[in-house]
Parts: C-alpha cells; sequence; structure tokens
C-alpha cells in the first residue's frame, strides 16, 4: 500500500490557501520583477533610436543623452532585480520553512498502521525529497516565472507600441509553441510523478541496506540487495528515458517558433518598408526584440516543466495529509484510572480478525501478563490497550473515555507502550530520554536511568548524558537502547504500561533483583516499583514492573484453534480467543502513590508478550500441530 | 541510449574527489565528447544569428524586398534550424551523461551499502549515506550534464571574438576583454555565495537526518508519545535552515543584480562607442545592432560560466561525500581468503571464551551478562575482522577471518536478535536466491514459526511485504540451510511459548552435522 497522493483540485486548492497566506509579499516581488523587465526593455528601444538616429544623421551630443538614459535603466533594473530576488527568496525559504514543518507534524500524527504499510522510505522521501524539490522551484522558479511572463508580455506590447505592423509578425510561431507546449504539459506531470516514485524506492532500498546492513551480512543477501538497487536503477533509467521522449519533442517545438520569428518579422518588415508603412529603425528593433522572445520563452517552459515536478512533489506532500485520521479528540476527561476493553476486535486485513472480542478489566495495583502462541495476537492487543490503534470493533476505555478520543499528549499521560524495538534518535542522551518529559531536570534524568539500572554505563559514556548517540553517534547496545526506552517510561510516569517484548533484551538478573533501585526513584517523586514481586518464570516479558504490592494475573489470547498442548496449558479449550483472569494471585493491596490529583493506586502493568500481530488461519494451526509442540505450562502461572 | 544500469559499473578512483570525477568523465568520454560538439555547435549557431541579423538588415533590407533579402532570411533561418537540431540532439546527449553518471554512482553506493555490514554504519549516519544517492550522485549527473554547454558557450565566445575583432577591433576588443572582467568580478562574488550555500546544506542535512529519524522511530515515540517534542525539534532545526536560507537570498540577489548590472554598463558602452563609430561612417547601422547583438548573446555564455563554476563546486563537495561512503571497507571479509575451507564437521572454537561447538549439537550459551553471550555470538559470525582480531575464533583449526566469508556463511549463520525484515515481495525476500521451492518455503515458515507473516500479506508468497518485522528472517536463515546456526537470543521477538519448532526441526531439515549454539542470557530451552 502506498501513501496516497493528492489529486489536482487538492493540490491546487492547497497552493492557494498557502499563496494567499503570502498575498502581500507576492505582490511586491511582482511589482519589483515587472518593473525590472521595463527597464530590461530599454535597451532595444533606445537602440532601434539610435540606428534610426544615426542612419538619418544625428549628432553625438543626442548620441550621449541616449546612451545616458540606457547606462540608468541598466542600473534600476540592476537594483530592482537585487530586491525582487531577495524578497521572493526569503518568501520561498519562509513558505517551505513552513510546509517542512507542517508535513512532519502531520506525519508524527499518522495512524501508525499506515505509516507501516505504507513503508519508511515513502515517508523519508517525501519529507526530504519531495521537500526539496518545491524549496527549489519556490525560490527561484515562481519569480523566475513572473519574470518571463512579464518579459514576454512586455516585450510584445512594446514591440506593438514601437511598430504594431511589424510586430505582428512575432506571433507567427504561437500556434506551433502553443500546441508543442500543450501536448507536452499534459504528460509531462505524470512522467515526472514516476520518476520521483522510482528515486523514493531507490532511496528507500538504499536506507534499507544501510540499516539492515548486519542481516545483509549475516544471511549473505549482498547479491540479492544489489539486484534490488539494480532493478530500482532501472526503473529510474526507464521513467527518465520517457520523460526525456516527451522533451524530445518539447524542445525542437519551441526552438522552432522561436526561430521563425525573427525571420518572419525581417521578411515581413521588408516588404512593409516598401510600402512606406516603417522605418528600417522599427524592423530592427522588432527583429531584436523577436531574438530577446527566446529567454523569455524558454525560462517560461522550464519552469512550468520545473513546477510540474514540483506540483508532483507538492501532490506527494499534500497526500501525506489525506491520510483519514483514525482518532479525534474530544474533550472527555477520564474519571479514573481504570483501564476497561469491551469486547476488542481487530483485522489487519478486512474478514481476518485477529482479536475476537475480548474483554478485560484492569485494576489499579495489578499486573497483567498476556500470553499466547505466536501469531495470536497478543501485541495487537497490547496496542489497542495503549491505544495506539483504535480497535475494529469494541472500545478500549480509560475512565470511561475511549482512548482514541483523548489527546496524543493526555494518552500518554495515561497508557504507554513499549516494545522490543529498540530506535535510538539523533541526539543527545539527555535529548533522548526528554521525549517522555521536555522539562526534566537532569537530576530527574539519572533518577530514571538509576532506575532502569542504566546510570553507570550512561555517565560512563564519553560525555555522560550528553553523549550523542543515535544514527552516525555514539552506538549504544541493543540492551541498553532498550533500558534508554524504559528510562523514559520512568520519566513518562504513566499510571499504565504496557511492556512488549521491552525488557527481552535485558541482563536478566537486572530484570529480576533490583529492589534498592525504588529508592532512588522516590526521590524523584514517585515510588517506582521494587522488582521482586512475582515474576511470571514463564513470560519472559512479564518484567516484574510490578508494584510493590500489587497483584498480578495473565490474560490469554489464542489463535483460532490453538494447539492442542497450548490450549491444555491454559485450560481454555476451544476458545476462539479468551482474555480472563487465569490466577488472579497475589499479595493484594496497593501502595499509595501522589499523581495528578487521581486516586492511590499503583501502575497496572500490562505485558504483552512477542509481537507478530496478525494471523489465525487453518494453515497455521496445522503447522503448530504438525510442529508436534510439547506441552508446556508456560503461561499461565503469575 | 545505452540501458542503465550497466552490467559492471567498473572499480572507481577512490583516491580523491577530483579523480572520481575524472574516472567516471573517462567511462563515459565518448558521450561526453558527442554532448561537447554538439553543445559547440549549438552555440555556434545561436552566436552567428545576430552577424547575420547584421548583415540581413544592411544588406537585404537595403536592397529591397528582392532576392538578396530572401537569402540572407534565408541563412537566418538555416541558423535558427541548426539551433533546433544541435539542440535537442544534445540535450539528449547531456541527459545521457546525467544518467550515466549520477545512476552509475547510486549503483556504486548501492553495492557498497549491500557488501559492507556493520562498517557503514560505523562510519557515516544513514542519512548521509542516503543523501549520497539522493542528492550527491545528481549533483554529480549535473555537472557532466552541463559539460557540453559549458564548453560549447566557451567555444561560441571564441567564435563571436573572432567575427567581432575582424569587423571592428576596437569594438572587438572592448567586449572579449570586457566580458572577461565582468566574469571576474562576478567570479569573486560566487566564494562568499558558497560558502553561505555549504552552511544551509549542511544545516539542510542535519534536517534531512532528524526527518528520516523522525519518520524510523515513529512506532517507538508513538508508544510514549514524544510526537510533540520531535516535531519541536524539527521545527528549531528548520528554522536555522531557513536563516542560512535568508543569508544565501542575500548574496544570491546581489550576485543576480551584478549579473544584470556588469554586462548591461558592458552592452551600454558597446552602443555608445557603436553608435559614435557609425556617425563616423566607421561601421554601418546593421553591424551596430549586430555589435548589441554579440554583446548582449555573450551574457548568456557568462551566465552559462558562472552556473558552471557553481555547479562543478558543488559536484566537487558531492564527490567528496561519494568518495567517503564508496571507500568504506567491509567490516569482514575485504582481504580474499588465505586458507581452504576445512573438512564439514570441523569443530568451531571461540578461543576466548573457551566454547567449542562439535557437530550435531544443540547448544545454549548462557552468560550472566547477556552482552557477553550476544558478543560470543558476534565473534563466531565473523562481522568485524579488525575489532574481532584480538578474539580469535577457528573453523577446524583455521582463523575465520582467513576463510572466504561467503563459503563461511554457508556453514555458519548467526541469527541476530532483531533481524531486518526487507519490503519486496515475500518469497523472494525468504529466499533471494531463488533456490526453494515452494513446498521448502513453506516447510522454512513453519519452521519458523511464520505463518501468521504469510497470512497478513494478501496475496501469500507473492505479496508484498512492507517494512520491518522480525520473524521473516529466521525463517530466511532456516531456508539458508546452513549446517551451523548461532542465534543470539534469536527468539526474543518470538513467542516464549514456542520454542519447539525453532530449535527442533532444523535437525530434520538439515544435514545431520548441525550444529546450533544458541546465545543468551536466559536458558530459553
Amino acid at each position: 500500500m502506498r501513501l496516497p497522493v493528492a489529486d489536482g483540485p487538492a493540490v491546487r486548492a492547497a497552493a492557494a490557501r498557502l499563496f494567499s497566506r503570502h498575498r502581500r509579499t507576492l505582490w511586491a516581488v511582482a511589482v519589483l520583477h515587472t518593473l525590472a523587465a521595463v527597464a530590461g526593455l530599454v535597451g532595444p528601444w533606445l537602440l532601434g533610436r539610435l540606428v534610426d538616429a544615426v542612419t538619418a544623421g544625428t549628432t553625438s551630443a543626442y548620441v550621449t543623452t541616449v546612451v545616458a538614459v540606457g547606462a540608468v535603466a541598466v542600473l534600476a533594473q540592476a537594483v530592482l532585480r537585487r530586491y525582487a530576488q531577495r524578497i521572493s527568496m526569503v518568501f520561498g525559504e519562509t513558505v517551505f520553512a513552513d510546509l517542512r514543518e507542517e508535513l512532519v507534524d502531520t506525519v508524527t500524527s499518522l495512524p501508525l498502521s499506515t505509516v507501516e504499510r505504507a513503508g519508511t522510505g515513502d515517508l523519508v522521501a517525501r519529507t526530504t525529497n519531495d521537500v526539496d524539490r518545491i524549496q527549489h522551484a519556490v525560490r527561484f522558479g515562481v519569480p523566475q516565472l513572473l519574470v518571463a511572463v512579464v518579459t514576454l508580455a512586455l516585450t510584445v506590447v512594446a514591440s506593438l507600441v514601437v511598430a504594431p505592423l511589424v510586430a505582428l509578425a512575432l506571433f507567427v510561431g504561437v500556434p506551433l509553441l502553443v500546441v508543442v507546449a500543450r501536448w507536452y504539459l499534459r504528460r509531462a506531470s505524470a512522467g515526472y510523478q514516476r520518476e520521483a516514485a522510482a528515486y523514493a524506492t531507490l532511496n528507500g532500498s538504499i536506507t534499507e541496506n544501510v540499516e539492515g546492513a548486519r542481516t545483509v551480512d549475516a544471511l549473505s543477501l549482498a547479491q540479492h540487495r544489489q539486484d534490488r538497487v539494480r532493478a530500482d536503477l532501472s526503473e529510474a533509467f526507464a521513467a527518465e528515458r520517457y520523460t526525456l521522449g516527451l522533451r524530445t519533442v518539447l524542445f525542437p517545438g519551441i526552438d522552432l517558433a522561436i526561430a521563425i520569428a525573427p525571420v518572419a518579422a525581417l521578411v515581413w518588415g521588408a516588404w512593409l518598408l516598401t510600402q512606406g508603412q516603417t522605418t528600417l529603425g522599427a524592423v530592427a528593433t522588432v527583429t531584436t526584440y523577436a531574438f530577446q522572445l527566446a529567454g523569455p520563452v524558454w525560462n517560461l517552459i522550464f519552469w512550468l516543466d520545473e513546477i510540474q515536478v514540483a506540483a508532483a512533489s507538492y501532490a506527494r506532500i499534500v497526500g501525506v495529509s489525506l491520510v483519514p485520521t483514525d482518532r479525534t479528540a474530544t474533550d472527555d476527561e477520564p474519571a479514573d484510572d481504570r483501564v476497561v476493553a469491551r469486547d476488542v476486535e481487530y483485522a489487519y486485513r478486512a474478514g481476518h480478525p485477529v482479536l475476537h472480542g475480548v474483554s478485560l478489566d484492569l485494576a489499579p495495583g495489578e499486573r497483567l501478563a498476556v500470553v499466547g502462541p505466536s501469531g495470536a495476537g497478543k501485541s495487537t492487543l497490547g496496542r489497542m490497550l495503549a491505544g495506539i490503534h483504535p480497535p475494529t470493533a469494541g472500545t478500549v476505555r480509560v475512565g470511561g473515555v475511549r482512548l482514541v478520543d483523548l489527546p496524543l499528549t493526555e494518552l500518554r499521560r495515561q497508557v504507554a507502550l513499549v516494545t522490543q524495538e529498540h530506535h535510538v534518535f539523533v541526539g543527545t542522551v539527555a535529548e533522548n530520554l526528554r521525549l517522555a518529559d521536555v522539562g526534566a531536570s537532569d537530576e530527574r534524568l539519572r533518577a530514571a536511568l538509576g532506575a532502569v539500572d542504566a546510570l553507570g554505563w550512561a555517565q560512563a559514556l564519553p560525555d555522560g548524558l550528553e553523549t550523542v548517540v543515535g544514527s552516525g553517534g555514539h552506538a549504544l547496545t541493543p540492551a541498553q537502547a532498550q533500558q534508554v526506552a524504559l528510562a523514559r517510561l520512568v520519566l513518562l510516569d504513566p499510571h499504565t504500561l504496557v511492556l512488549d517484548e521491552a525488557t527481552s533484551l535485558l541482563d536478566p538478573r537486572a530484570r529480576g533483583t533490583s529492589s534498592g533501585r525504588s529508592t532512588g526513584c522516590s526521590r524523584a517523586g514517585r515510588s517506582w516499583p521494587s522488582r521482586t514481586a512475582c515474576t511470571p518464570r514463564t513470560t519472559r516479558t512479564a518484567w516484574p514492573w510490578s508494584t510493590a504490592g500489587g497483584s498480578a494475573r495473565s490474560v490469554r489470547t489464542t489463535s483460532s484453534s490453538p494447539p492442542a498442548a497450548t490450549t491444555r496449558a491454559c485450560g481454555t479449550p476451544g476458545s476462539r480467543s479468551s482474555a480472563g483472569r487465569d490466577h488472579p494471585s497475589g499479595q493484594g493491596g496497593t501502595s499509595p502513590r501522589r499523581r495528578r490529583g487521581g486516586q492511590a493506586g499503583d501502575p497496572v502493568v500490562v505485558a504483552a508478550p512477542a509481537p507478530r500481530p496478525p494471523a489465525t488461519s487453518s494453515r497455521t494451526s496445522r503447522s503448530h500441530s504438525r510442529t508436534a509442540n510439547p506441552p508446556n505450562t508456560h503461561h499461565c502461572s503469575a | 541510449m545505452r540501458p542503465l544500469p550497466l552490467p559492471d559499473p567498473g572499480t572507481p578512483d577512490l583516491r580523491g574527489p577530483a579523480r572520481f570525477l575524472l574516472w567516471i568523465a573517462r567511462r563515459q568520454w565518448t558521450v561526453l565528447a558527442a554532448a561537447v560538439l554538439l553543445g559547440l555547435a549549438n552555440f555556434a549557431c545561436q552566436a552567428l544569428q545576430p552577424y547575420m541579423l547584421g548583415r540581413a538588415l544592411d544588406e537585404g533590407l537595403s536592397a529591397g524586398f528582392g532576392p538578396d533579402l530572401f537569402r540572407w532570411a534565408g541563412l537566418l533561418l538555416a541558423l535558427g534550424l541548426g539551433v533546433v537540431v544541435t539542440g535537442v540532439v544534445g540535450h539528449r546527449f547531456d541527459v545521457a551523461n546525467w544518467l550515466r553518471s549520477a545512476l552509475t554512482t547510486s549503483q556504486l553506493v548501492g553495492d557498497v551499502t549491500a557488501r559492507s555490514g556493520d562498517a557503514i554504519t560505523e562510519e557515516l549516519p544513514t542519512g548521509e549515506v542516503v543523501s549520497t544517492v539522493a542528492s550527491d550522485a545528481m549533483r554529480v549527473g549535473q555537472l557532466f550534464s552541463m559539460l557540453g554547454q559549458f564548453l560549447g558557450a566557451l567555444g561560441a565566445y571564441v567564435v563571436v571574438a573572432v567575427v567581432m575583432l575582424s569587423t571592428s577591433p576596437q569594438l572587438g576588443l572592448v567586449v572579449v576583454l570586457g566580458l572577461p572582467a565582468v566574469a571576474a568580478v562576478l567570479a569573486l562574488l560566487v566564494k562568499p555565495l558558497q560558502q553561505r550555500q555549504a552552511a544551509q546544506r549542511e544545516a539542510q542535512g542535519r534536517l534531512t537526518t532528524l526527518g528520516a529519524d523522525t519518520v524510523s522511530g515513529l512506532r517507538v515515540l508513538r508508544g510514549i508519545g514524544g510526537e510533540r517534542v520531535f516535531v519541536g525539534r524539527y521545527a528549531r532545526q528548520s528554522q536555522s535552515v531557513r536563516e542560512a536560507g535568508v543569508k544565501v537570498a542575500h548574496t544570491q540577489a546581489t550576485l543576480d543584480a551584478l549579473q544584470v548590472l556588469l554586462p548591461g554598463l558592458l552592452v551600454v558602452l558597446v552602443v555608445y562607442l557603436g553608435a559614435t563609430a557609425a556617425l563616423r561612417g566607421d561601421i554601418t547601422p546593421g553591424q551596430l545592432v549586430a555589435f548589441y547583438g554579440y554583446a548582449a548573446f555573450l551574457g548568456w555564455p557568462l551566465q552559462v560560466a558562472t552556473q558552471m563554476l557553481n555547479i562543478a563546486t558543488r559536484a566537487h563537495v558531492a564527490a567528496r561525500k561519494i568518495v567517503r561512503v564508496l571507500a568504506v571497507v567491509p567490516a569482514a571479509g575485504a582481504a580474499p581468503a588465505t586458507a581452504p575451507m576445512p573438512p564439514e564437521g570441523s569443530p568451531l572454537v571461540d578461543e576466548t571464551s573457551g566454547l567449542v561447538l562439535e557437530p550435531g549439537r544443540v547448544v545454549a550459551l548462557v552468560c550472566a551478562d547477556p552482552d557477553a553471550s550476544a558478543a560470543v555470538a558476534t565473534r563466531l559470525g565473523r562481522f568485524d575482522d579488525a575489532a574481532e582480531a584480538a578474539t580469535p575464533v577457528r573453523l577446524g583449526g583455521t582463523l575465520l577471518a582467513e576463510l572466504d566469508k561467503l563459503a563461511l556463511r554457508h556453514r555458519v549463520v548467526v541469527a541476530e536478535a532483531t533481524p531486518q525484515l526487507f519490503s519486496g515481495r515475500l518469497r523472494d525476500e525468504l529466499d533471494p536466491r531463488g533456490r526453494a521451492d515452494e513446498g521448502r518455503l513453506l516447510a522454512a515458515i513453519t519452521t519458523a514459526d511464520a505463518h501468521d507473516i504469510l497470512d497478513s500479506v494478501p496475496d501469500g508468497l507473492d505479496g508484498e511485504l512492507p517494512r520491518r518485522g522480525a520473524r521473516c528472517p529466521a525463517a530466511s536463515a532456516s531456508a539458508s540451510r546452513s549446517p551451523g546456526r548461532c542465534s543470539p537470543t534469536p527468539r526474543s521477538s518470538c513467542s516464549s511459548s514456542r520454542p519447539a519448532p525453532w530449535t527442533r526441526t532444523p535437525r530434520r531439515g538439515s544435514r545431520p552435522g548441525s550444529r546450533k549454539p544458541g546465545a543468551g542470557a536466559r536458558p530459553s530451552w
């Protein structure tokens, strides 16, 4: 699935909004460029006057005067050009800073399912290449286009003023020009869009090569990846060749239209001369104007072309904002911290539901482990519980409000999700942490790192917390990256956490022992859990972000026909899916916590082991039984 | 036009950016030569137009509406047609030059990124590598596509100079010497412009990295709600790009104005001198018009020349970045093998830890510190020869670093903890070499317990995979049939409830000599 590309009307509407926001600047640019173009036309006109004067015999004083006027015109043109260019370029910078910032704003609030299906490469290309291309077109293109149009119009008007009859010859190439340009412009847009898409795919492949360098090496995929890049290049080449074919028609058409104008002016002027209808100077001026038309005509076509390229890019940028949102924030405020799921269903593809009517209540202070075989939908359920996706059917609410009705910032104060994915962002360690809490003091950052056992190595980094990490910076190990992710969670401090394999890479001892750490955290104003309480032996994901004295239980999700062993172990035979209290054991009781005037209660830990969302098909279960999974009693104890 | 990409992009000269550009030029010199010839012809036709116009005005018009006029008008038209033909054919060659150089550069970068292993990410940030393809290769292409026009412009300059000097030495000298003087003054301004442009590009590069980082980490951001912070970071960097751009705009606008002013004043001077000469009767009115035309026309070659200066500098900077990427030496297996592969069934020994892996055994390696066991697995996989020099691993007594890497990969495969699943057709991604039939692919999927992936793709094995995922490489590793498979907690992304299919079936599927160490912090099975 690709991200949408805006159609013509949507692009025009967006462009109109953009330009109307900057109407005054655009007018200033237009006026300045027009004046500059007018000044530029003075030269040939003076030349004509001089030729006539010289032919008729004149004084050197007259010549000096005319030339002085010409010099002033050149000076005026230069000064006007300077300000026109400066204003229009600054204008371009401003517009495109707005544009790309809006784009990134939109991108970060895209429904995650869309992002995952469209692929990152396309989105990266839109935020980088496409923005660049438009920037170029507006910074240089819009002013140049203005200059070209104004110059053309003024040249024609000036010719008509100087010698209306002779000037008629200038129009001889117009029909050819119009036909060829229309033919070309009608096809160009699609051609350049194909080019842009081809290069976006290429960039995506290179990105994958770099990000998956280890995998490519480990599995000897080099040849395969090279072939992939070659295929992308072939497509880029084919796309380029198509547009080259278009230009092979366009270019000679325009050149020819331009070439015949002065010849026509000359012959037609000569005939008019014999009729005594005009002067030699007038013919000279118009013929010179005819040559001067070449520049603006070419500029016009070139920039129309470029602007079409930019329009293609712009269509892709506007397209991002056309992705239907999967949530609209309402003003409802959660009444309490209770997370309640009712009849939750989710289907990645229509008709292939992964979750079937899951209902569960999370009480404050409770830990819930979600277990089940691969593909049963544990991660999917975790994402529903964290409000990442709305469920296809049913609801997930916190304090009576649907999670997807909460503004994102508010949502994350309620529920946060950490997966095993350990993307480290470009920036310092401190910046990586402050994603979760912008205003956090260094003290709090250290406390958060301490709470996840990461303070030691973090302080030992070359520049401590100010060490630049992420792509191109200091490389963190996957385990360290995971600790950073968990430290963010400490800072974020939501009442409900969903951990999806979030600790899979950590030292198991660290995960089970350090009860002492909690003191470090409570200094930060938070009674962060001691982790000694009940580690499920089995689901390694249910890392005890437990509450001191909270209860724990587990919920299972299963695929449609779960393997016998699994079913036996959990005692929910034949259930299409189940979510329930298997062993509501636990010490009971909650420890007080201080939070936004909310109720006392400790975090509910939802642990959803193993990602890999979709799937429930008979093939899955057949394969499970064939592989003869021995009975294992892992799942349900807690 | 020769279809691209070329089957063999060749071995680039990486001793420096200029040498790299020269290497490209040498490889496509015929296309370049054709483009230059056509550029020359095109500019010559254009340069002769004012001359022809002057003659036509003087000799054609004054002779009235007759054969003389038609002859000159016909010649003028012929020149115009010359412009038409050389223009379009020249453009095709310009584009051929562009594509040859840009796509070949991209191809080389693609090859390096596919073969470098960890080395590429250790040396350069992802954004920078991608931008060599996204923009630097294009800048190199631009250089070669402009070459024909540039040299054509130079040639035209010479042609016009000769014509002018033979008509009127005085006026000719003014133009011939005046224009280079103008160009020199303009060149002085190009330097500060380029500095500011470089500053803007650098800021833009950081912005691109931030943008790519935001998109790549979107899933993480979404989980913890860091979007606002990120948007803010991006906006700040975007504003500094804008400020850098405003600085460029100021210099650029001044340069543009001077590009109007200086040649304009020169033209005024020429007209003044021409008019007085015409008054004296030294030149004809037609020649005056022609001189005006020459001086106005030569503004164009001048523009092409300054543009070329700009493009050449940018291409040089781009070439430096490209060379940096192309010079990345694969972390492992860069040097040819010095030892033959030991016989099958030889033990794999990690000398540092003393770990000995015998054929036919499943070994779980458990360390208190998971990073330590992961490091052993990494060593066994031979991912970085230089980094592992002090921690030798031997297969049948031979150092891994001395073996042929590809052959070794057929014996020992390390399935990473977080492997990357590439986008593309599921069938191709599972079995890149196209060796397995449908049955084996499905068996591999079963082994890796990845039927959910198969089901998530609309067209099954022929469906397109979106980006990211974890288990398919496991199936891929399984399908690769290496006797030695090593997994530093490979199943951390797989369901803990199903260790069995993973560990057991491969033994059935593969040769009896299989060994399967699993390095992990926890006793997984």
